[in-house]
């Protein structure tokens, strides 16, 4: 029986055993329609880089010369570009902040249109060494945060204090995150840290990926960053839901919202109530919600969405069939 | 410390002096030496002379920081050229089985060694332990590229050494690069030839896919060339409706013929793009019936079309010949294809046309303003408090930040400058900005901006230095002071202001900072330059190989992946400016040597 158990957990530690995610089959295939041309400009999340660069290509599989430029500085770059018009599309890994949107309205009278695109799970990463197999939310914040807002009592600073012993105990943490500029640096001060204040001794990177290099390289590492920037040399930990059991970022958990740090990727775009959004932008939404769309979320390494939720943001842009 | 160091040094010179009396070396032993053979060289003088007097020990940490200096470039230059050549090399593809049972199949990629931990270690063997136990507790691992992300979920994994029970090579192992999903490691279970299975056969394989690969090229042809034409004109129809209605409101006599004129061009369009259509569709049915089931090393399989296959090669059974063919035929398609798989597969075209035209477009409006700007300084401003405010002002805008240009560039050229234009001139096509957003000709100004100090202060070096007799000279002949200069001042000086041309372009082409805020982008697809009127989009985002590297890099899902290709984008943009300043400096000596001779 043990020896079961062992082969087992020795199957999922070496193989990985990731498999590649199924993408609904109920949101159709994408129809080309006639005479969508034109330049697209989207600015916005870096988490949301490539997925953007995916799309794009594969909408262009459709429509040739439509032409999209794609600039991903992170998700605070995408409100002032759809208010200065300079973008019709702003991915954001963060649902737009109050201020935000009030921005936005005073110049448009109307709110941004948020479409909801894919779902990432964000990855606490450990090198690949690192024997951790699970962290509570409250220990995370403890890690990352230096007012603790999550409740726990000491900060935690070295990995024996997470629960690690024989040589891992003595080692410090070091904490990789994300600049102040990214969506993912917001979602996980709110979620992870409920609120509260990074620890200066956070090394901000400047992108997803750097957030997994600095982990991969450096053995006492951690870091947040989405779940499709893992690379074979970081270690995603399992993160200890409310109700106490252990959820990894895959597939079922973060469709689901098991899994703590689940959250949508969203698309803001600037769609006026009165009128119909034009062909362009409408067809690229839909593309988006499309199989073939859905097909780009998984190759960006992300998880597709299921249908309930393309229906509703079709609807709200007037695009539902 | 430092003066023992240079006492003991001082010591030692003096020793050699003592034992080759009078040799006439260079540095501090030759003049101790003339000394020595001005007292008659009846004895042999010791060394007496102060230490800071002596020029030896400057000489060897002048020496040593120039050694210094060409290593570490050349390391530099090493490593990138390693990296960067070896990469579209071919790999063989391992066949690893596991202790465990199960089997994998990839491109060994790097190795190492490392500590297993506790968690590891008991999870194996007596006799695995014993082997780890013999290395002091280290053991060898090795990344194997695993690719097929379609199946897998990753592409990359790591074996440790006392997981493998047996690596074998095997000839059948294929590695497939494909338009979408990335590489595919595995073999051919099933080809399928207009409709009708056959079996495997190599060169079979190797023609229909190239016949397949032809299709698909035709079809992206008719994509981009034909039905691009029509998408643009009725992209522009569009447009004229919209500015009929601006101008002469959509009620009024006028605004509704012109906007019928447009409805009616466009529906034409529109039955030609429904022509083309349907041959695209007529090619992709043909397509559908030439496909190749892959079968990666555990038995699952893939059926794709055979024109989504890029190249394949039996990666374990090349002959050196045929790698070198793989080997020039991968350069190629990085040179000369689109980026493919949000930038970490495929080529840079887009990127080197992005960057050339960029520095080319910078050159234009830098040369004359730095010129023209030198000039005055030099020839005509009265020399005073003002012109050395400006000198010092020009110089020290050298020194500014390149980002605080690019957020000049973008606040001033794309949104201030940019937004008026398009408020002028294209209200049509508003809210979708023109030329208020970042575009290659407020990337190329911006640029002009920072690189504007180094012309100046080169152009102005290159006048100060053209000797006063020959501006005399020129005078004497009864030229006037404009004639002197246009034709005896200028190209005297001209392979100066060339020399500060070429380190201006060189600056210009490998900065980064400032083009992500003024226009270059990660994806690009409509390239500056085309065949629709006017030409020339001076409007367009454009693709930088310096912001490549740096997306690639640190930007991609795949970290592992985009590796090699930052070294080889690297390697790509070193070139282009080596290339771009080689013929710059070609210029310039043949200015050289055509002013050579026409000294007074």
């Amino acid at each position: 029986m043990k020896k079961l158990v062992l082969a087992l957990s020795a199957a999922t530690l070496f193989a990985g055993a990731a498999q590649a995610q199924q993408v609904d089959q109920s949101l159709g295939n994408y129809e080309p329609v006639s005479g969508v041309s034109g330049n697209l400009t989207s600015i916005g999340s870096d988490t949301l880089n490539n997925l953007m660069t995916l799309w794009s290509e594969g909408f262009r599989g459709f429509y040739p010369n439509v032409a999209i430029q794609i600039q991903g500085a992170g998700s605070g770059t995408a409100p002032p570009a759809l208010v200065e018009g300079t973008a019709q599309f702003g991915p954001m890994s963060r649902p737009m902040r109050g201020s935000e949107i009030e921005e936005f309205e005073a110049r448009y009278g109307y709110e941004p249109t948020p479409i909801r695109g894919a779902i990432d799970a964000l990855g606490v990463f450990v090198h690949r060494d690192n024997p951790i197999e699970c962290l509570s939310l409250q220990e995370v914040d403890a890690i990352f945060s230096s007012t603790r807002a999550g409740g726990a009592d000491a900060a935690i600073t070295t990995w024996g204090e997470a629960g690690l012993t024989g040589e891992w105990a003595d080692r410090p943490i070091a904490m990789y995150g994300r600049n102040s500029a990214s969506g993912t640096y917001g979602y996980f001060r709110e979620v992870a840290l409920s609120g509260g204040d990074y620890s200066p001794e956070v090394r901000e990177q400047p992108g997803s990926s750097t957030v997994i290099q600095g982990v991969a390289s450096d053995i006492n590492g951690i870091g947040y960053s989405g779940i499709g920037y893992a690379t074979a040399d970081v270690k995603a930990i399992q993160i200890r839901a409310e109700d106490g059991t252990c959820y990894a970022p895959e597939g079922e958990a973060a469709a689901t919202g098991l899994y703590p740090l689940a959250r949508f990727l969203y698309i803001y775009v600037n769609k006026d109530p009165n009128q119909d959004l034009e062909p362009l932008r409408a067809e690229f939404i839909r593309y988006v919600y499309s199989i073939q769309g859905q097909e780009d979320v998984v190759r960006a390494g992300f998880f597709p969405l299921v249908k309930m939720v393309a229906e509703q943001d079709l609807a709200a842009f007037g695009l539902a069939d | 410390m430092n003066d023992t160091a240079n006492m003991s040094q001082a010591d030692r010179a003096a020793q050699r002096q003592r034992e080759v009396p009078a040799s006439g070396g260079a540095g501090a032993a030759g003049v101790a030496a003339r000394e020595a053979a001005s007292t008659g060289g009846r004895r042999v003088r010791t060394y007496t002379a102060d230490i800071s007097a002596v020029g030896e020990p400057a000489l060897w940490a002048f020496g040593g920081a120039l050694a210094l200096g060409i290593i570490l470039i050349a390391g530099f230059l090493a490593m990138i050229a390693w990296n960067g050549f070896t990469t579209f090399w071919p790999k063989p593809i391992a066949q690893v089985e596991l202790r465990d049972g199960t089997t994998i199949a990839g491109e060994p990629t790097r190795g190492g060694t490392y500590r297993p931990g506790e968690s590891v270690l008991v999870q194996l063997n007596d006799q695995q332990r014993a082997e780890i136990a013999e290395n002091l507790g280290f053991a060898e691992r090795t990344l194997y590229k695993t690719a097929n992300f379609d199946l897998y979920g990753d592409d990359f994994r790591w074996v440790s050494d006392f997981e493998v029970a047996n690596v074998t090579y095997p000839t059948d192992m294929h590695l497939f690069q494909r338009q979408q999903w990335g590489d595919f490691v595995g073999r051919v279970a099933g080809l399928v030839i207009a409709g009708e299975e056959v079996p495997f056969d190599y060169d079979l394989m190797q023609r229909e896919q190239s016949e397949a690969r032809r299709r698909f090229n035709e079809i992206r042809n008719i994509e981009r060339s034909e039905i691009g034409a029509l998408n643009h004109y009725i992209e522009r129809e569009r447009l004229n409706i919209r500015r009929a209605e601006l101008r002469h409101g959509a009620e009024s006599a006028r605004g509704a013929e012109l906007i019928a004129q447009s409805r009616e061009r466009i529906a034409e369009y529109q039955a030609q793009f429904a022509d083309l259509q349907a041959r695209v569709n007529d090619i992709r049915a043909i397509d559908r019936n030439y496909r190749v089931i892959l079968e990666e090393v555990n038995g699952q399989t893939k059926d794709t079309e055979l024109s989504q296959i890029v190249r394949f090669y039996p990666a374990n059974d090349l002959t050196t010949l045929d790698k070198t063919g793989i080997y020039f035929s991968r350069w190629w398609e990085f040179v000369s294809t689109e980026p493919r798989e949000a930038n970490t597969q495929g080529g840079v075209l887009p990127a080197i046309f992005g960057t050339v035209a960029m520095t080319l477009l910078m050159v234009i409006f830098v040369a004359p303003f730095g010129v023209i700007t030198a000039l005055y300084l030099r020839e005509y401003a009265k020399q005073g408090r003002i012109t050395s405010i400006v000198r010092i002002s020009v110089n020290n805008l050298a020194g500014v930040p390149s980002i605080v240009y690019g957020v000049f560039g973008l606040g001033f050229f794309a949104y201030a400058m940019g937004g008026t234009i398009d408020q002028l001139f294209y209200p049509e096509a508003l809210p979708n900005p023109t030329f208020g957003k970042g575009g290659i000709l407020w990337a190329s100004l911006t640029l002009a901006l920072l690189t504007v100090p180094v012309v100046i202060v080169a152009s102005e070096e290159a006048l100060a230095a053209v000797p006063r007799s020959m501006r005399e000279g020129s005078l004497a002949c009864g030229a006037s002071k404009w004639q002197t200069i246009r034709y005896v001042v200028l190209p005297k000086a001209m392979p100066g202001i060339m020399t500060g041309m070429i380190l201006a372009m060189a600056r210009g082409a490998g900065e980064v900072a400032p083009l992500m805020l003024v226009g270059v982008v990660k994806l690009a697809p409509a390239l500056p330059i085309d065949g629709f009127y006017p030409f020339i989009h001076l409007d367009r985002s454009f693709m930088h190989l310096g912001f490549h590297i740096f997306d690639v890099g640190f930007q991609s899902r795949n970290s592992e992946a985009g590796k090699p290709m930052v070294f080889v984008t690297t390697l790509l943009l070193l070139a282009l400016i080596v290339t771009m300043n080689a013929t710059a400096i070609t210029v310039r000596n043949r200015l050289k040597r055509k002013y050579a001779g026409s000294q007074f």
